[in-house]
């Protein structure tokens, strides 16, 4: 599999890939698309750096710890940003109502809480996809 | 005699039906556990365009704001079922994983042949 | 600030403490076990609080985010799900206290905070759904639920957990695709989502497209009685309790079986009209399945060789019971069901927790092979027969009372058919569980020279449980109490 078009290819889409995962994350608020498909065309990328290069070779670039890592804080910057409503006197995840600013409608900048959860869970979603991929790419080297 | 076009109209309907059940017989009856798993994944999918086909209207485009005298389609049917994705990707990866796992015991993915292997093991016991 | 967020708290508690430790986990895998702890005792205090909030103020309603219904999710929090609330939390506690002790000798350690992880996301998601207003936030949680008890199962790793834990993916992902078909259909119909509103707009849906609302409601029957395996759909649940790690079939049996049939409650009882209830061969069905599990149950119960997969069996045939109960649509039905779910969750839990104890300590799983344990380890065994007569519903123990209001359920609604069915497996059930009990106390002697000591943890969730058991057969007035306005609301008295 480790052919050399598949690198060169890979090498040069990757990159691409990443920031149109990244724009979709950054732009869920305002159209469709949002944390969850915008985490998967990051993990997408980083799955194709996998098929490309191997495993050892990722293992470096993302270790397993630190995927794991991110994984948790995402859901605990949610949990916490959903505590700040509880907090200020409001209901839990409340966005306006707790005081978050909202700003002008149609900038990246707006919406009060929602752009942070969006971006929290594009970065859960990216390191659980790429954890599930590797697991099962480990497993089966075992076996 | 049989309303044709009312079965045109609410094709998507029929086609979710029609896949589901072939999702639920591939489930039912396929003893390979990775056909099983595919079997799921038909049938989650079944239903899944069974949801979004409720929130569909014809020639409607996507509801965002700023743009009036538009027909809308209904974004929640679409916006719930993101999350039943999420949900059947994530059992599809366990339930491969564990696959994965009994193929490394047994040496197949076959239900019947573990059944059976199974009771050679439990009789020479 | 806090009591008003209780209901959201309750979700939130369980699952920031997954987090917490999967996060601290990576460096300090200790910590887990701590964390599980303190996060469950938590929940017991908010749900009791909110418990007692429900008694004072009547149904605490709660909208996530600010956003009113139907827009927002909702929660809603009556008595019957404040009762199961307080059961998930309490019993969730008493099994993390349990294993604090012993989950090292079952679990490999480098995963024991994965272990706590699934745990908390199970409590999580069996509180969310006896929480939720919200019937697709019920979905998501019922596969949350069903992703973590499955994992739970496997989580030894040895090929009998791992096949069990397919088995049971599958059937349960059956389960949940029936269950979101039928909310597709109620979709489609109501254009509502919120149970509240769907109820309220059900009649007219009912006129207008029969055929679907008839659809949904088969569709939920399956797919939530494949969940809570009652008979003949609960092949997967023997293997899956049989060979899980002993708090998980603690859980599994004690509370994972039954939060589908309170979902099952809330859909039946406060979604569907009553006129309509009779409209609908619903109580046949119900009937016919749960006494057929009751017997089926008990009669496999008793060919088991191996403790743990009769206790298994002996799931489905109490299974059987609550459904029973729910399915004569009597006033007192519904309340020996309820009171079933309380004193079964007391049983199964004490018994799988015993069983699994006197299996870590003696090494011997078969039921022909406990001679004489009952003098060497008194409390574990002392425990277990508490359980055990309970279980055959011996007075004044908890399960008597919820027997008793099942008969009472039966006789209200003229069919004296049930109370003979109760009469009969109260017997089938004493044919397996007293020579158990009798064998560990009366037998020969087991030939285990120096007993081990049980550890704190251990013995301290034994006592509570099975102090108890006794506690709720002579005071069961007091959740008799707590929930007879609900109940009676449910039927319009």
């Amino acid at each position: 599999m480790r052919n050399i078009i598949v690198r060169v290819i890979a090498r040069v889409i990757i990159p691409f890939i990443q920031l149109y995962g990244f724009y979709v994350v950054f732009h869920g608020h305002l159209s469709p698309g949002g944390g969850f498909a915008g985490g998967t065309i990051i993990a997408a990328s980083l799955i194709l750096y996998v098929l490309a290069f191997g495993l050892v070779a990722e293992e470096k670039r993302v270790p397993e710890r630190i995927a794991q890592i991110i994984e948790s804080l995402g859901a605990i910057v949610y949990v916490v940003i959903g505590l700040v409503g509880v907090l200020v006197g409001a209901q839990f995840l409340g966005n306006k109502i707790a005081g978050f600013p909202l700003g002008v409608p149609g900038r990246i900048l707006s919406s009060g809480s929602i752009l942070i959860l969006t971006i929290a869970i594009g970065f859960k979603v990216a390191s659980t996809m790429i954890t599930l991929f590797n697991h099962l790419i480990e497993d089966e080297k075992e076996g | 005699m049989f309303d044709f076009v009312k079965l045109w109209d609410n094709s998507f309907y029929a086609m979710a039906i029609i896949l589901f059940l072939i999702g639920f017989w591939v489930m039912l009856t396929h003893s390979n556990l990775i056909k099983k798993v595919i079997g799921m994944n038909i049938m989650e999918t079944a239903i899944f365009l069974f949801f979004v086909a409720i929130g569909y209207v014809n020639q409607g485009s996507a509801p965002i704001l700023g743009r009036e005298g538009v027909t809308f389609v209904n974004p929640l049917p679409s916006a719930l079922i993101l999350t039943g994705i999420v949900v059947s990707v994530s059992i599809t990866a366990f339930a491969l994983a564990l696959i994965i796992k009994l193929h490394s015991y047994y040496g197949t993915v076959d239900a019947d042949e573990i059944a059976q292997l199974r009771r050679i093991s439990d009789d020479s016991e | 600030m806090i009591v008003n967020n209780l209901p959201a708290l309750i979700v939130v508690v369980p699952l920031f403490g997954t987090y917490l430790t999967l996060m601290l986990g990576v460096k300090h895998r200790k910590s887990s076990s701590k964390i599980a702890l303190v996060s469950t005792g938590l929940l017991v205090v908010f749900t009791g609080f909110l418990a007692a909030m429900v008694a004072k103020n009547g149904e605490v309603f709660y909208h996530f985010g600010g956003w009113n219904p139907p827009w927002g999710i909702e929660f809603v929090i009556d008595r019957i799900s404040a009762f199961f609330l307080l059961i998930v939390s309490s019993i969730g506690f008493l099994i993390v206290v349990f294993g604090s002790g012993t989950l090292e000798s079952e679990v490999k350690p480098k995963i024991i905070h994965y272990y706590y992880a699934l745990f908390l996301v199970l409590i999580a998601s069996l509180i969310a759904i006896s929480a939720s207003n919200d019937i697709f936030n019920i979905y998501v949680f019922l596969e949350i639920s069903s992703v973590a008890a499955a994992a739970l199962v496997a989580v030894q790793g040895n090929k009998l957990s791992i096949e069990a834990s397919v088995k049971y993916l599958i059937l349960s992902t059956l389960g949940s695709g029936a269950f979101l078909f039928a909310i597709a259909n109620i979709y489609m119909v109501t254009g509502h989502l919120n149970l509240s509103f769907i109820a309220s707009k059900l009649p007219e849906a009912f006129s207008l497209y029969p055929l679907n609302v008839l659809a949904s409601l088969g569709l939920v029957l399956v797919g939530l009685t494949i969940k809570a395996a009652l008979y003949p759909l609960h092949v997967w649940l023997p293997d899956a309790h049989g060979s899980a790690p002993t708090t998980s079939s603690a859980i599994l049996s004690g509370l994972v079986v039954k939060v589908y049939i309170i979902v099952f409650i809330k859909i039946i009882f406060r979604v569907l009209p009553p006129e309509y209830l009779n409209k609908v061969p619903l109580e046949f069905s119900l009937l016919l399945m749960s006494t057929l599990g009751i017997f089926i149950g008990s009669i496999l119960a008793m060919r088991q060789k191996d403790i743990k997969k009769m206790l298994a069996y002996s799931t489905v045939a109490q299974v059987g019971y609550i459904f029973l109960g729910i399915g004569l649509l009597t006033y007192n039905g519904l309340i020996g069901s309820l009171l079933h779910i309380l004193n079964h969750a007391i049983m199964k839990s004490m018994l799988f927790l015993s069983a699994g104890i006197i299996i870590k300590l003696t090494g011997r799983r078969r039921v022909d092979s406990l001679n004489g344990i009952g003098r060497v380890y008194p409390l574990p065994m002392i425990a277990f027969s508490l359980g055990a007569l309970s279980m055959v519903g011996i007075p004044p123990l908890n399960g008597f009372v919820s027997k008793w209001y099942l008969g009472l359920g039966a006789l209200d609604g003229g069919q004296v058919f049930y109370v003979i069915v109760l009469l009969v497996s109260s017997f089938l059930n004493g044919l397996y569980y007293l020579p158990i009990v009798i064998r560990a106390f009366f037998g020969p002697d087991s030939g285990i020279q120096k007993p081990e000591s049980l550890s704190v943890g251990v013995s301290l969730s034994l006592i509570i449980l099975s102090v108890s058991t006794v506690f709720f057969g002579f005071f069961s007035s007091i959740p008799l109490e707590y929930l007879a306005p609900a109940v009676s609301a449910l039927f319009g008295l």
